[in-house]
């Protein structure tokens, strides 16, 4: 246990950082088991499969799309708060984010049916952690330059407060089925068990300080806005408690969230790969099409009203009776009376984020069938001279979106796959997206014998200095594998 | 078995480490430097409004005050806003539309009643056009000691004319304006 605690601390670290989700890299790497986790219908050849516990699929992500860590922290001798001002308040914008995503498979299966050689089954169960913080530009410069000075007239969009985070784990099993030689399909199904999750993403209002109609400023708010929470109050209690057992409760809790002891939901997967002519193969999936309905342990914040104050205000002669001298404790109730803030426990659905994944893969460059291909037994999806073992190279493109709170975002991927008969076989890819134009990934898969280990890397070029990187991701993982029947 | 997933579990941060580490690295960074940012946000916000009309400006005596009240006033002496508060501006804008001048004090008290300081604005009859008084605190200003220590203020408006004459002007009225622009370090 002390192994597996170690791993999920890397993974609540890594997570520190920040962003995406795109698996370019395993996409349509159907030599990897895990590509059947991005597309339920690759093509797959492997008999069954087995992932080591804990260590078959690790994947971190984390970027953001305005400053980097170097931006900030470099020791380069600038004033800090110049550099929070000139490459932070002055460059990011409300569209800029902050996202971390980590995986963490604990169990996968695959195997073919015994009566239906066509039939790929899988199963498993991986956790996940996805966080994503849009920059909340007006309410940074609100706190950083005030609403005085040059702000005074200046409407600050409270709306810009838009965050998203959760932690999950999932159950799934999958069916992936060859109907001909040109066409593979696949589905899955998933129970996600909560751990916890929170959300403030449909936040509106304003903030202003300009000249009074009748004072010399007026300031106006109005706000609606809430913050969505299952899943934190408990940890947050425990915490609170400091009863000697905390690491122990928490230890508890956790467990007992992830075996579906909070709240619960569904989603599902589909995918198809298509050959169009022997060579040219287009693909497609759709990811996490799923809801968790959060009715326990739920805890939310709202704010919600609107108010415009100048101050004290007396008018003679309305007011000369008026011998009430707590005027100022007034206008602070006034404007909490206009603008209550509450708090509620009442239940909400999350949408899991979607993702869509596209290509287009054209293979070339025959190489035979070495010894190599004559023992992979992978008869089940080949057939007339239309698999990949058949050639040595690939290129295509492949388009990847995810449903974000602020909109889709989108990424473009072009790809090139070579082959070294089925031991090893790298594939490298540019991809552009909001976070970089120079993302060039490599993916290695090894297979010796059985034994199956697989890395891949993404946006190499910012290794020369990983702390200037607007976006960094890595998976590995090792797997068992077998084509025949021994 | 757990030896084994050990070794496994180096295995691959070695592997990885192999792949990665020949071609990765990275400028020195200090992260410490987060000590030295410094956050000082201009708060502005409206103070406290007086408006009279000419009639109850004549119910008073001549010389003597139309209106007087003292209120409880707390904005700078809370702990949270007198430990940050580093300098800043109260203005004051006065117009007089009524046949007679006008003063008003404005008396800042603290806790015991004693007077702090003192502003007070002259203004003469109609046409007297808007009056306006920056009253700077901070560094070469008013000591900011006196706003921090200010939990009341007392107002009080003065009838220097007669309490007979009324002003051609339609809606004739005396107005007090008043806001504060203050710099504060939050960090």
């Amino acid at each position: 246990m002390r192994i597996v605690s170690r791993i999920l601390f890397f993974v609540l670290l890594c997570n520190l950082m920040a962003t995406a989700q795109n698996k370019q890299l395993l996409y349509d790497f159907n030599e990897i088991p895990q590509s059947l986790m991005v597309n339920p219908g690759v093509k797959t050849s492997q008999k069954w499969h087995a992932g080591l516990p804990v260590l078959s699929g690790l994947a971190f992500q984390a970027a953001t799309s305005g400053v980097t860590v170097n931006d900030l922290f470099a020791n380069d001798g600038v004033d800090f708060t110049t550099k929070v001002r000139e490459r932070l308040l002055d460059v990011m914008s409300d569209k800029d984010d902050f996202s971390s995503t980590s995986q963490i498979e604990g169990i996968t299966v695959g195997f073919r049916g015994r009566n239906r050689p066509d039939t790929y089954y899988s199963f498993g169960m991986y956790g996940e952690m996805d966080i994503i913080s849009y920059w909340p530009k007006d309410l940074a410069i609100l706190a950083f330059e005030g609403n005085g000075g040059t702000n005074i007239g200046r409407s600050f969009d409270l709306g810009d407060l838009n965050l998203r985070g959760e932690m999950v784990n999932v159950f799934h099993f999958g069916i992936n089925k060859k109907i001909d030689n040109s066409l593979t399909i696949g589905g899955r199904a998933k129970i996600y068990s909560s751990i916890f999750q929170f959300q403030s993403i449909r936040n509106s209002g304003s903030f202003v300080t300009r000249p009074g109609q009748n004072n010399v400023y007026e300031s106006a708010i109005s706000a609606d806005m809430q913050l969505q929470t299952a899943g934190i109050r408990g940890f947050y209690d425990i915490a609170e408690e400091d009863t000697g057992t905390t690491q122990r409760d928490v230890t508890s809790l956790f467990t007992e969230r992830v075996l579906f002891g909070g709240n619960l939901g569904l989603g599902l997967d589909f995918g198809f790969s298509y050959n169009l002519n022997p060579q040219t193969t287009i693909t497609g999936s759709i990811l996490d099409v799923g809801f968790i309905s959060n009715t326990k342990d739920v805890w939310n914040y709202t704010l919600s009203g609107n108010t415009t104050t100048e101050g004290i205000t007396v008018f003679l002669p309305d007011d000369i009776d008026d011998v009430n001298n707590d005027l100022w404790q007034e206008l602070l109730d006034e404007i909490e009376e206009a603008l209550p803030y509450g708090e509620n426990d009442s239940g909400y659905i999350s949408w899991r984020p979607v993702k869509v994944y596209g290509s287009v893969r054209y293979d070339f460059g025959e190489g035979g069938r070495s010894s190599v291909f004559d023992n992979c037994g992978c008869g089940v999806n080949v057939g007339g001279g239309s698999n990949r073992d058949y050639y040595r190279n690939s290129v295509g493109g492949q388009l990847f979106m995810i449903k974000r709170p602020k909109g889709i975002q989108a990424a473009l991927t072009g790809f090139y796959q070579r082959r070294f008969g089925r031991v090893l076989s790298l594939k490298t890819t540019y991809t552009i997206d909001k976070y970089t134009f120079t993302n060039l990934g490599l993916g290695a898969n090894l297979q010796l014998g059985p034994v199956n280990f697989y890395v891949l890397a993404d946006n190499l070029l910012s290794y020369s200095n990983i702390a200037d990187s607007h976006y960094a991701s890595l998976q590995f993982g090792f797997n068992i594998i077998s084509w025949n029947n021994n | 078995m757990l030896s084994a997933m050990k070794r496994l579990l180096y295995g691959v941060v070695l592997l990885v480490g192999f792949l990665c580490v020949p071609t990765s690295c990275t400028e020195e960074q200090d992260f410490s430097q987060i000590d030295d940012l410094s956050i000082t946000p201009v708060l502005a916000s409206g103070l406290f409004y007086l408006e009279s009309d000419e009639a109850t400006i004549n119910s008073g005596s001549s010389g003597g005050p139309f209106y007087t009240r003292e209120v409880i006033f707390e904005a700078f002496s809370q702990d949270y806003v007198a430990e940050r508060l580093l300098e800043g501006t109260i203005t004051y804008e006065m117009e007089n539309t009524t046949s007679k001048p006008v003063r008003v004090l404005i008396e800042f008290l603290n806790a015991g009643g004693t007077v702090l300081d003192m502003e007070v604005l002259d203004i003469s009859a109609e046409p007297s056009g808007l009056v306006t008084r920056d009253v700077f605190y901070g560094p070469g200003g008013k000591s900011l000691d006196i706003l921090v220590n200010t939990e009341r203020l007392r107002i009080s408006a003065l009838n220097l004319g007669d309490t007979s004459s009324t002003s051609p002007v339609d809606n004739p009225k005396i107005i007090l304006r008043s806001g504060a622009e203050f710099l504060f370090e939050l960090k």
